[in-house]
């Protein structure tokens, strides 16, 4: 009998290896849009409304870009700049830089359910040294179908453990990672341990919140480990470590560090204890009660990426539009934020971030401020505002041209869009299905 | 003017009398979102310990007190269908609900509400994603099998019944006779074209129809089929890429089938989509330029069609319930909000209200901390 169950085991071992090939069959009979190549010629985009991404808006605007980058951001009707180049006459359409999605799966993951497509949670608690840039898949499908919602950037961030790796900014036309990265290795993720958690209800316990009895050992052991690393940093060790090694950026105040965090006692631990053990440059993300301490944030110059706009709040007494609101609460404070959009269908959502600054703007946000959110804001909080974030001379022609108000699912509607000066495709697997669908039914 | 919780007249200036009037001045008034697919208001969603569980409905474990009735209501809804999980290929039946925040469970229930149960395809009920290797079916192919057995044994069921002879009563055979009588209505969980295309055959073959595809990710892909066949389809706005059945998936779904001549609704299937379901609606005027009419539609008066409670709601008409919700904007936009949610005409959300109530709760929250603060002293 055990015999006959461990055949039938192996059967379906091999009945799996079966379908995965076939599957993996599937997914490459399609093929993704090609990259565009760089930039060749000049051009100019007038007549447009220009949100430049810092809380300003141009009316009738000109916009110039050579080789790639932003050579004239004018008011038309006050300076009189020459026309250059081929001329796109986008009147009465809106200028928009590309949005920056931080804190992303992209890339990492193609079907959720398909663990072979699977390249985001590695074993181990402490593996900086984890890098999501090479894993990162530059034709993955669910990237290209960002770029006709207007994102055009984004961190790519490993997850699992306590720290989970180190993440990199792509942006999202490319061959390859290589030509995808425009900052590499920007940060290192670490997820703090919670100091309440959930009762183990399938052991019987009450399924109540109660203090989590290890979070003191948890962060005895986080804080040794950053310790070792800095210790480690200014030795000459006879073997090298590779998880310390990759801790270094941070202490040189190279890289960022991303502490995942919700609580307001698990924040401000985490922020003391970083701190007092050399590392400076601290974002926080979820951030769900940044808003009781904002006065402390301020003190201490963290930023914060804010839980998705859209879920539903944590707590049945939260009130019911606080996940709506809570990246105004922070800007009023004068916290610097940005909107991100991990959590359920993650990748697949992120296409969603004009959508979730609309959100925060039908909240009694002003719509330039709620679109710094998006573009200036998550440029700053992950060191890439030299380049790239606002419409500004002197920075990357990354941007786009939308028919309307692109913060509203209503007119959000791509015309054009550019990374680097390059018109990229903003064709997708799912617009050639739309395509090919609407022929079968009017051909018939 | 609402009299008796129905639309009584539609018109300028007929405050008469003992009117109490609501200004809505710079407003905008619709009918209330209704969701065809949720999961919230339940304690258990599946019974998913055997392929068909036409036995159970989720009429007897409906939640009152769960916080996302009101949240529903912050989001504009008047009308729910729970549905049971998609464990199993013939699952429970359904609780149609009205979100009457402080009623009890049986107050939640939808009066003399049409029948519905639901069912599901693909890889859930095969159990494709988690070890599970022991429960019929595993394919899609069994799929059908099973359908069809179950049906065959339903009529037969049927047969005996009406023979006069004695028969052991069974409820889940009586539910199949339901549907195979055309007394209750299907609401089949859905995402690839070969199982739509199938079970709208099984359906003919026992001389009854599918009502609803629910999810049908790939309808587009047979939307003339689904026409045909006389079959609504109530999806996700643009949701994908979670399963391998959903690689297909596409936002232009929507549209696609609504210019087919499908009846098209969008379906939460969610607690935190459920409440910005205008905003999903309007999510096929971006993919596919469908018109904010028929967009509109997709969240009112279609998943009313779909519901068979079209005659009663699904839109603003003199003798439907006076089920209305005031928005601060243009409702598929992005910026609106709804400010007052009625269900038959009682006020059940109200943005002012709900101010006064946030100020209570702080102030309750501060009692106890200051009770529980001093009883440790």
């Amino acid at each position: 009998m055990k015999a006959y169950n461990l055949i039938k085991e192996i059967m379906k071992t091999l009945k799996n290896i079966r379908t995965i090939l076939i599957m993996s069959f599937g997914f490459i009979v399609y093929s993704q849009q090609t990259p565009a190549p760089l930039q060749k010629e000049v051009l100019t985009i007038t007549g447009a409304t220009a949100h430049i991404g810092n809380g300003e808006i141009i009316q009738n605007s000109i916009i110039t870009f050579e080789n790639g980058k932003l050579v004239a951001v004018a008011d038309a009707t006050t300076s009189k700049i020459p026309l250059r180049g081929t001329i796109i006459d986008a009147s009465e359409k809106h200028v928009y830089p590309g949005f920056i999605a931080p804190n992303t799966t992209l890339g990492l993951v193609e079907i959720d359910a398909v663990r072979p497509s699977r390249d985001l949670d590695e074993l181990g608690q402490f593996i900086p040294n984890i890098r999501s840039l090479i894993a990162y898949n530059a034709e993955s499908r669910v990237v290209e179908s960002l770029r006709p919602n207007g994102v055009l950037i984004a961190q790519t961030t490993p997850r699992g453990g306590i720290i989970s790796g180190t993440s990199s900014i792509v942006q999202l036309d490319a061959w390859n990672w290589e030509d995808a990265a425009i900052k590499v290795d920007d940060g290192i993720h670490l997820n703090w341990p919670e100091s309440y958690v959930q009762g183990r209800w399938w052991l019987g316990e009450s399924s109540a919140e109660k203090p989590n009895k290890k979070y003191q050992e948890e962060l005895e052991s986080i804080t040794s480990f950053i310790v070792n690393s800095k210790t480690y940093g200014k030795s000459t060790p006879e073997t090298i470590n590779e998880s310390y090694k990759a801790m270094q950026g941070l202490f040189r105040g190279e890289q960022k560090m991303f502490i995942h965090a919700n609580g307001e006692k698990e924040m401000i631990d985490a922020v003391s204890i970083l701190k007092n053990n050399g590392i400076d440059n601290l974002v926080l993300v979820g951030a769900y009660e940044a808003h009781k301490i904002t006065d402390y944030l301020k003190q201490h110059h963290v930023p914060v990426l804010i839980q998705r706009v859209h879920t539903t709040p944590e707590g049945d007494d939260d009130d019911y539009d606080l996940p709506y609101k809570l990246a105004k609460l922070l800007v009023e404070e004068g916290v610097l934020v940005a909107l991100q959009s991990s959590g359920q269908m993650s990748r697949m959502n992120t296409r969603n971030l004009p959508f979730y600054a609309g959100q925060v703007v039908g909240q009694g946000m002003d719509k330039e401020k709620a679109l710094q959110l998006i573009t200036e804001n998550p440029a700053k909080i992950l060191g890439i505002d030299n380049s790239y974030g606002t419409l500004e001379v002197g920075k990357s022609a990354t941007l786009f041209i939308s028919e309307g108000d692109a913060l509203d699912m209503m007119s959000n509607q791509l015309i054009k869009a550019f990374i680097d000066g390059r018109e990229i495709s903003l064709e997708t697997h799912q617009t050639e299905l739309w395509k090919r669908y609407t022929n079968k039914y009017s051909n018939k | 003017m609402v009299k008796n919780g129905k639309i009584e007249k539609i018109g300028k200036n007929l405050a008469s009398g003992n009117l109490l009037t609501i200004d809505a001045t710079g407003k905008h008034l619709t009918t209330g979102i209704i969701d065809e697919h949720s999961h919230i208001a339940a304690t258990s969603i599946n019974e998913g310990g055997q392929n068909s569980s036409a036995e159970v409905t989720i009429e007897d474990v409906l939640d009152p007190e769960d916080i996302n009735i009101y949240r529903n209501l912050a989001g504009g809804v008047t009308a729910i269908q729970i549905l049971h999980g998609s464990a199993n290929p013939i699952g429970g039946r359904s609780a149609i609900i009205k979100p009457r925040w402080g009623a009890d469970a049986k107050g939640l229930l939808y009066k003399d509400a049409p029948k519905f149960i639901k069912f599901a395809l693909g890889e859930n009920v095969k159990q494709s994603n988690w070890q599970s290797y022991s429960r019929f079916p595993q394919t899609r192919m069994g799929v059908e099998q099973l359908y069809v057995n179950y049906f065959t044994r339903a009529k037969e069921y049927e047969v005996k019944k009406l023979s006069g002879k004695p028969y052991r009563y069974d409820l889940e055979m009586e539910v199949l006779v339901e549907i195979l009588n055309k007394e209750r209505f299907i609401s089949c969980h859905s995402y690839v074209q070969s199982e739509i295309n199938m079970l709208m055959k099984v359906a003919e073959r026992f001389n009854f129809r599918i009502n609803t595809f629910t999810h049908i990710l790939e309808g587009y892909k047979v939307a003339d089929k689904m026409r045909e066949h006389g079959v609504g389809g109530s999806t996700f706005s643009d949701w994908w890429a979670y399963k391998y059945e959903v690689k297909d998936a596409i936002p232009y779904n929507a549209s696609i089938m609504a210019a087919a001549g499908v009846t098209v609704a969008i379906n939460s299937d969610d607690a935190e989509m459920s409440r910005r379901l205008n905003q999903e609606a309007a999510k096929s005027i971006k993919y596919g330029g469908m018109s904010e009419e028929e967009a509109w539609k997709m969240v009112t008066l279609n998943p009313a069609k779909l519901l068979h409670l079209d005659d009663k709601v699904g839109s603003i008409k003199v003798g439907k319930d006076a089920d209305l919700v005031l928005w601060s904007d243009h409702p598929l936009s992005v910026y609106a909000i709804a400010e007052k949610t009625l269900i038959e005409g009682a006020v059940y959300f109200d943005i002012e209200k709900d101010k006064l109530q946030r100020a209570a709760i702080k102030e309750e929250k501060n009692k106890l901390i200051k009770l529980m603060r001093d009883d440790k002293r």
